[in-house]
Order: C-alpha cells, then sequence, then structure tokens
C-alpha cells in the first residue's frame, strides 16, 4: 500500500530527504538541485566561495528553473570530496548533532544537553512550514499543552520548548529515542514482528493508553510511526497534533473531529459520523497497529485514500491469518469491531488471554532491534563528531577518491558506512585525534 | 546436573528441610543457632535455583514447577513469612526473592502462584501486618507490592478489613516504613483502574473518612502525599464517579480552602489542584456556590496574590487565570 496512507491526511507531503548525504561533491559546475545540498561553485578555489548550510538552502525555498539544468558529466576519480562541515552549533545549553527524522513540520535532531550530558531530540518548527499546514499552528500549541501536564513512562516527555523570533523557529526538546516501531516494521523481514516482541510493545502501548484516557486525552492517531522506543526498549507515544481533551466534568468522551491517518481510522470517522467516542477511536487504531505489527499487513487496504476510506467504512476487515492463533485472532476482531460500542475498553484487552501470556520466541524468529533510518547499531551519539570538529578541528579539508582508497586499504570489496566516510580523514589527523582522547573509552573510535 | 561435585537435593528434600529448619527456628529451643543457619543456606539453594548462580544457570522448567509445587503443598511460603522476623538479615531479603520470583510464574496464560495465594489469602494478610515491625517492614513491602500488580490479589487486599491499617502505617513516625507502607497503599489505590473505581465507589463514605484523617495529619509528609495522591485520583477519568461525588460536599471544599493557606508552599500547590475541580465544575451545588460566594472578593484576591513567581509553569497560570476568571463571575442562583 502507498505508504502515504499511514501518513496524516492534512499534512502537506514534504520531500523526504533521500540520504544522509555526508559528502558534498564541490567540481560541478552547473547548478544542481537537490534537496540537501545546494552548491554552486564558480573558480576551482574553494575558498572564495561561501557555502550555505542546508538550513539556509531550505530557508531559500528555491525554485528553480528546470530549463536551466543539463548533464554534466564528471570522471569519478576527478571528483573532490569534502568532508561535510561539522560545524558545531548550539541551541540555548544544548549542541545539535545530526537529523534523526524529518516530517511535514520541520526536522528532528539530536541534541545533547550541555549541562546534564543527557541526550535529547529537539523538532525544530518553521513557523514559515506551519502555516502551510492546515491547523498547524493550532495543533502546536495544543501538543506542547498536553505534553506539559502528561507525565507517563509511555508517553514521550517534553523537557523544554524554545523560541527563535529572529528565524521563526520553535524547538520542542523531547528524551531522546533511537527508532520509530514504523521504520522497524519496514526493515525487518515480512515486515512484522514475531509475536513475542509486537506483545511487549502492545502492552506499553496499553499502559500509555490507560494513562492517556485517565487524564482524560484522546490521541486519535496512534500507528506505529507514532510509537517511539529507547534504548531499553521503552514505547514512548508520541504526536500529539491532533490529539484532543476531553471535558473533565462530562462523563462522556464524545470528539467531533477526527485528523488522523487514513489507514488507521475507525468506519465512523471515514463514514463522516458528526459525533464518536474518542477513546473508543484509540482502541481501533490500535487495532489496526497490533495487526500491521504481527502480520506485516493492514486490515483495510484500498488503490487510493477514496477507496480505503470506502473498505473501511464498510468495517469488514481481512480477518486475521490463522498463523496468528486463535487468541490474538479473537482479540483483533474484537477490537476492529464496526460498532464502537462492541470495541473492548483498554481494561477489558489487558485481562484478554493473547495479552495476559507472553507469547515464546517461535523457533526462526529473531527479534527486530529499535533503529531509525540514520543510526548505526550502536546509536552511537551523532553529536560527538561536531564536538570533535570543534575542539580537534582537522587541516585537510578536501579529498580524492584515491586518498580515501590509501586509507582504507583498496577498500575493494568494503562497503563503506558513511560514518567512516566522514571520519576519513587523513591518518595523521587520526592519529592526533586519537591521542587526544583515547584514553576516555566513551571518545574511541570505532 | 551437578556443576559441583556434591550431588544437589531434589526440590522436595529441599523444601522439606527448609520446612524443618523454620518449624525448630520458631519452636526457638536450643538448637535455634543451627536452625538459624539451616534456613540460611536452605533459602540461597532454592533463591540459586530460581535465579542461577554466576556460573550456574536458573534450574529448569520442570525442576522450578516442582519446586513451586512443593511451596504451595507443604503451605512454606506462609510459615517463612510468619516467621519472617525470625530469620537473619540476608534470608528476609532471600525470603523476598523467592517469593517474587515464584510469584511471577506463568504458565501460559496462568500464574499458579497467584491462583495459589487467593486459596491462602492469610499470606496477603501476614504480609499487610508486617507493616508492624520495624525490622521486616520493607521486604513485606516489596512483596506487597509484587502481589498488588495482580489484579486477583490486589482485589483481597482493598476489600479486606485489614487494608484500613494502611491509614495507621502511612503515619507511623519511622519514615521509611512509612513511605514504603504509602508506596504499597498508593500502588493499591491506582494500579487497576476499574478495579480501584470500582471499591472506591462502593466504600466511598469508609474510604474518605479515613482518608480526611490523612489530610488533618499532623506529620507533614503524610498531609503533603495523600493530598497528592488525592488529586491525583479525582482527576484520573476512571474515578469520575468519585470525583463528582467528592466535589460536591462542601466540607471537603472548605478543608481544600484551609490547605490553600496552610504554611508550606508545596501543600498550598497541591491544594489547589484539587481545589480547581470545584471551582470549575460547572453544575456546582448550592452549598459549594454558597461558599465560593461568600468568599469571592476574598478569593479573587488571594488567588491573583498566589504563587506568582510561578511565572514559568504557563500551565500553573493558565489555570489560575481561568480560576479567578470564573470566581469573578460567580453570581448566586436565582430564584
Amino acid at each position: 500500500m502507498d505508504p502515504r496512507m499511514c501518513r496524516k491526511i492534512s499534512s502537506s507531503e514534504s520531500l523526504p530527504d533521500a540520504e544522509n548525504v555526508e559528502y558534498e561533491v564541490s567540481n560541478i559546475i552547473a547548478p544542481q538541485e537537490s534537496e540537501e545540498n545546494f552548491l554552486i561553485e564558480g573558480s576551482p578555489e574553494p575558498n572564495s566561495v561561501s557555502w550555505l548550510d542546508d538550513e539556509q538552502i531550505e530557508d531559500l525555498d528555491l525554485n528553480l528553473d528546470q530549463t536551466n539544468l543539463f548533464f554534466h558529466r564528471v570522471d569519478s576519480a576527478d571528483i573532490i570530496y569534502r568532508s561535510k562541515k561539522k560545524k558545531c552549533k548550539m541551541v540555548g545549553k544544548y549542541v545539535m548533532g545530526d537529523v534523526l527524522g524529518e516530517g511535514s513540520y520541520g526536522k528532528v535532531k539530536e541534541m545533547l544537553d550541555s549541562e546534564s550530558l543527557c541526550r535529547r531530540a529537539v523538532k525544530i518548527l518553521k513557523k514559515r512550514k506551519l502555516r502551510r499546514i492546515p491547523n498547524g499552528e493550532q495543533n502546536v500549541q495544543r501538543e506542547i499543552q498536553l505534553l506539559r501536564i502528561l507525565r507517563h513512562r509511555n508517553v514521550i516527555e517534553l523537557v523544554d520548548v524554545m523560541y527563535n523570533d529572529e528565524k521563526q523557529k520553535m524547538y520542542l526538546v523531547m528524551e531522546f529515542c533511537v527508532g520509530v516501531l514504523q521504520d522497524m516494521l519496514e526493515s525487518s523481514p515480512g515486515k512484522k514482528f514475531p509475536q513475542r516482541q509486537a506483545h511487549d510493545y502492545f502492552t506499553q502501548l496499553l499502559d500509555g493508553l490507560e494513562y492517556l484516557h485517565g487524564q482524560g486525552v484522546v490521541h486519535k492517531d496512534i500507528k506505529p510511526g507514532n510509537l517511539l522506543l529507547t534504548l531499553d526498549h521503552t514505547l514512548k507515544i508520541t504526536d500529539f497534533g491532533v490529539a484532543e481533551a476531553l471535558d473533565m466534568f462530562s462523563p462522556e468522551d464524545t470528539c467531533y473531529t477526527g485528523q488522523g491517518s487514513p489507514a488507521f481510522q475507525p468506519p465512523e470517522i471515514a463514514n463522516g459520523a458528526e459525533q464518536f467516542s474518542g477513546i473508543k477511536v484509540d482502541i481501533w487504531s490500535s487495532g489496526v497497529t497490533l495487526y500491521n505489527m504481527t502480520t506485516g499487513r493492514y486490515p483495510f487496504e484500498g488503490d487510493n485514500v477514496y477507496r480505503l476510506l470506502e473498505a473501511i467504512g464498510r468495517g469488514e476487515p481481512a480477518p486475521p491469518p490463522a498463523a496468528l492463533g486463535p487468541a490474538l485472532g479473537a482479540l483483533l476482531e474484537r477490537m476492529l469491531k464496526r460498532d464502537p460500542a462492541l470495541r473492548p475498553t483498554v481494561n477489558e484487552i489487558k485481562r484478554h488471554v493473547w495479552v495476559q501470556a507472553t507469547p515464546p520466541l517461535e523457533a526462526g524468529e529473531r527479534l527486530v532491534s529499535p533503529r531509525s533510518r540514520r543510526s548505526d547499531e550502536l546509536h552511537t551519539s551523532t553529536v560527538i563528531p561536531y564536538l570533535v570538529e570543534r575542539h580537534y578541528a582537522s587541516a585537510q579539508e578536501y579529498f580524492t577518491e584515491r586518498d580515501l582508497r590509501h586509507e582504507l586499504g583498496d577498500g575493494g570489496s568494503r562497503t563503506l558506512s558513511t560514518a567512516e566516510l566522514s571520519d576519513g580523514e587523513s591518518t595523521r589527523q587520526k592519529r592526533r585525534w586519537h591521542s587526544s582522547c583515547g584514553r576516555l573509552p566513551s571518545c574511541r573510535l570505532t | 546436573m551437578p556443576l559441583f561435585g556434591k550431588s544437589q537435593k531434589s526440590p522436595a528434600e529441599l523444601v522439606r528441610s527448609l520446612k524443618d529448619a523454620v518449624t525448630a527456628l520458631e519452636r526457638g529451643d536450643k538448637k535455634a543457632e543451627k536452625a538459624q543457619e539451616d534456613v540460611s543456606k536452605n533459602l540461597v539453594l532454592i533463591k540459586n535455583m530460581l535465579y542461577g548462580t554466576s556460573d550456574a544457570e536458573p534450574q529448569t522448567d520442570i525442576i522450578v514447577a516442582q519446586l513451586a509445587q512443593e511451596l504451595y503443598n507443604t503451605n512454606l511460603l506462609l510459615l517463612l513469612i510468619q516467621n519472617l522476623n525470625r530469620i537473619d538479615f540476608e534470608g528476609k531479603k532471600d525470603v523476598a526473592q523467592v517469593f517474587n520470583n515464584v510469584l511471577r510464574r506463568q504458565i501460559g496464560t496462568r500464574s499458579p502462584t497467584v491462583e495459589y495465594i487467593c486459596t491462602k489469602p492469610e499470606i496477603l494478610f501476614t504480609l499487610m501486618s508486617g507493616y508492624e515491625h520495624q525490622e521486616i517492614a520493607s521486604n513485606c513491602g516489596t512483596m506487597l507490592r509484587e502481589c498488588a500488580r495482580y489484579e486477583a490479589l490486589a482485589k483481597i487486599m482493598l476489600y479486606s478489613d485489614d487494608f484500613y491499617n494502611f491509614f495507621r502505617y502511612v503515619e507511623v513516625s519511622t519514615f521509611d516504613i512509612a513511605s514504603d507502607a504509602f508506596s504499597t497503599f498508593k500502588e493499591l489505590l491506582t494500579r487497576h483502574k476499574m478495579l480501584c473505581a470500582e471499591f472506591l465507589e462502593a466504600n466511598y463514605d469508609k474510604v474518605f473518612s479515613h482518608y480526611q484523617r490523612l489530610l488533618n495529619s499532623e506529620n507533614y509528609v503524610t498531609r503533603r502525599q495523600s493530598l497528592k495522591l488525592l488529586g491525583e485520583l479525582l482527576l484520573d477519568r476512571h474515578n469520575f464517579s468519585i470525583m463528582t461525588r467528592y466535589i460536591t460536599n462542601p466540607d471537603n471544599l472548605k478543608l481544600m480552602m484551609n490547605m490553600l493557606k496552610e504554611k508550606s508552599r508545596n501543600i498550598q500547590f497541591e491544594a489547589f489542584h484539587v481545589f480547581k475541580v470545584f471551582v470549575a465544575n460547572p453544575n456546582k451545588p448550592k452549598p459549594i456556590l454558597d461558599i465560593l460566594l461568600r468568599n469571592q472578593d476574598k478569593l479573587v484576591d488571594f488567588l491573583t496574590k498566589f504563587h506568582t513567581d510561578r511565572s514559568e509553569d504557563e500551565q500553573f497560570n493558565d489555570e489560575k487565570a481561568y480560576l479567578i476568571k470564573q470566581i469573578k463571575e460567580l453570581k448566586p442562583l436565582e430564584h
């Protein structure tokens, strides 16, 4: 299915940046349009050029005349690589690291709290981009307001909020997480988790939901893309952009608007009901999430959003595969009841047999390790290279393919990871960096 | 297979010799010292069976199942807890570890130890009375909180008469026992949302008349902790009907207004979070409205000056502004 259907309807799509580009190709003369890097260089002396960093380029909001582009062939051996400037930047007391992810509102980057040395993630919101999203600014305000009150192991913690009026940016500093369930699912065989793992995440989701509902908050956009994991596999519910706080003095949980992601919407919203039970929306979406985590598929599919919503509206989910076993199948069927009143409450789900028993890890099944598209296996801090650059700056800024090959000893069969490439400076520099801080175990280069 | 020379005792043998040792200890005759030694030794052996050691893995499921079965058959768990104060320091900790491990055991969807304890609720009551004895209070606390994770066991404890002893335990003069008791008390009242809501609803008068005493306690920590917990309970939607009931009682409002004026800023702040519910209620009953109206000007004045240094806390300031507006706009009911 079109992955777009798993995102919110209301968000205007921005291009995901293709690669975490660590290299800038610098001797190309013709202007090149790219999301990450936009370099124009006239003379071979690089010093005469003022480089723009990614954000400045984005701020330019370029609209290039497509006809001006032409192919320009450069022999690969002649390409001069320049390690991307790791310019250490601070926002408040935080040191910025690399981009962790990207949404329609802006980027999420890693940060390091320079006072507590805690790893953090920051959601950078740009006013300009927010204005393009329907209800964008309102949603952010509501998210901040809600996150300020919420405090639970399975709900993302908002640590700090900073504003930069000059740049028209807002920084939401949050707990650091290493991966999104969605990314993990996409990288795993069959796009699903072993039941054992899905069970672990699902029970944590239930704890989080129970807390949220207890606080009178309906999330309305539960899906693997909004479930994060910390290093110790604690699940965190995130993205309260379309969440709603219920009236404290009303015994009902009536909601009037649904803005969540189509594939996870319940029939009542797909059919355009004027009002519906908010809590049962979260139950439904959690059901779709569980279905997705354990089967790699969706209970409803459609070629496009309209077909999809039509299918959901009919409320006849694809029956859970028999391979899931009777307990899980029955639970999914109950959570995906067309009539919201027939769907179980969180408390009832917690008492369900499948939830009560921890499923064993079947032979041949392997746990999927938390990862995002960008992080390495060990989830090394991406802030460190910036700090290294700041304190042990290298002299050599450029190197060619030949340098690289030399460095890696013919580099034939070895594939380069981006991390290696970015550190692929001359051995002299490496030695200096080693001798200066190699003694600290946490600083050792791997 | 035993890894180190000596042949290992079977679970049945171990449990029997531990039981004999504990019984001897209980009798307290001249062989007490020897019994003490035997108890410690056998406890360590059982613990190693369950947890393994640095050079041995935990025993297989079959051995553990046999061990658990023997523990049930001999009622050894209860015996151990009853004699906990006679067992030495390390032994007490071992009892708690063995107990918690056996409790967590699952076979499919079943938790056999939970089922066993349901048939032997004395175990729970003995554990709860552990708060009476300083030297075993914290060991009993760890076991109790592990029990409280299971709805069936939490239910037995909540609905027992012994539950009301907690209102005494959380106030005892030894700080660490009082805190331990409070965390168990809180766990029981918050862990299983539906169970707790049903319990509070069914026993509203009894629980809240006891609770009132905590809020009026001489002990600052008790007052503060219980007020905070009260706020959490009332603001949790699972307890909706308890909240609506609580905020119709003018005595409760008076108590909160007095707590707003307490010396301690922390207590003032916690009281604010309960007080706001009375004011925000769109359907205030007449007695509540009367109190607020009688104090209208004083309240507006008081709140305007209330914790003005919390300028960072937007949430708090929004709520305060909202309350001031609400109180200003209060009008007596017509007719």
